[in-house]
């Protein structure tokens, strides 16, 4: 497993808590990111940049998976609103973290992730900068779906080490 | 019909279940993550470890069976568990399916 460097994004301290490393430009921009989400998640229609954050339940089971999807995507958007009010928070303050504040920060940032993939078409075995050209016009959105693969990155090495 | 015509509602008779389709109580379901191009790695190991109690080995073999052959089974149990994990995989963000035992 990769060695964390000192000057990572995220670090676990002795304590077990999170230090989260970011700059003013960084935690603005992190806050936009989150308002994009929140109203694309609050978009009443259908979005199909949505579809990997509500899955299907039931493998080919159409009547099933209609009904767990009546009973539990409220519950799920309910919960991705609330990661983003937490991650808000996260990203407002300058203490240490707990664990379940960074949890619920990492679910956030994945969410981000998969919408900006889905929205990409990403496929198997791409790789970020193997594909990002300056003259696509999707660049901004690959570059950022590039950093936040790397952040997620950190975030989980800093929870994996603060677990042991 | 015109598509401009609403029609009466009429009482609906509901078709009985086919036998196909009824639920076995006596089999298991089992969860399934299936493979996707999007999440990573650690964090679909990560997940695993944090809600099913998985050790680090354990977790990354699951996952690697999802990387490798498209799925895994990281989970079995009555129908209501099931449907519990796979919520809290979705709500962790994996493609996670469910289904009866064969």
């Amino acid at each position: 497993m990769r060695r964390r460097q000192p000057s990572g994004p995220v670090e676990a301290t002795p304590d077990g808590l999170y230090v989260l490393n970011l700059g003013d430009d960084e935690r603005k921009s992190f806050n936009h990111f989150l308002d994009e989400l929140e109203a694309l998640l609050n978009n009443k229609v259908d979005d199909g940049r949505l579809r990997r954050l509500f899955p299907t339940a039931y493998h080919n089971d159409a009547t099933h998976d209609a009904e767990y999807q009546r009973l539990m995507r409220s519950e799920l958007l309910q919960s991705k609103q609330t990661a983003i009010d937490i991650s808000r928070r996260v990203i407002a303050s300058h203490e240490a973290l707990t664990e379940g504040d960074l949890l619920q920060f990492m679910q956030t940032i994945n969410a981000l992730r998969l919408v900006l993939g889905t929205l990409l078409d990403v496929a198997e075995n791409d790789e970020a900068q193997e594909i990002v050209n300056d003259d696509d016009p999707n660049s901004y959105q690959i570059q950022l779906y590039a950093y936040l693969g790397w952040f997620l990155e950190w975030i989980v090495d800093a929870l994996q080490e603060g677990h042991n | 019909m015109s598509p401009n015509v609403i029609p009466a509602e009429q009482p609906v008779i509901a078709d009985e279940p086919a036998t196909s389709d009824a639920v076995d109580i006596d089999r298991p379901w089992i969860v399934i993550v299936w493979n996707d191009p999007i999440n990573l790695m650690s964090y679909v190991t990560f997940v695993l470890q944090k809600l099913f109690g998985y050790s680090n080995e354990k977790a990354t073999e699951l996952m690697l069976d999802v990387h490798q052959k498209g799925r895994a089974v990281v989970a079995n149990g009555p129908r209501e568990r099931a449907e519990l994990d796979v919520y809290r995989l979705h709500d962790h963000g994996l493609w996670a399916t469910m289904q009866q035992d064969s």
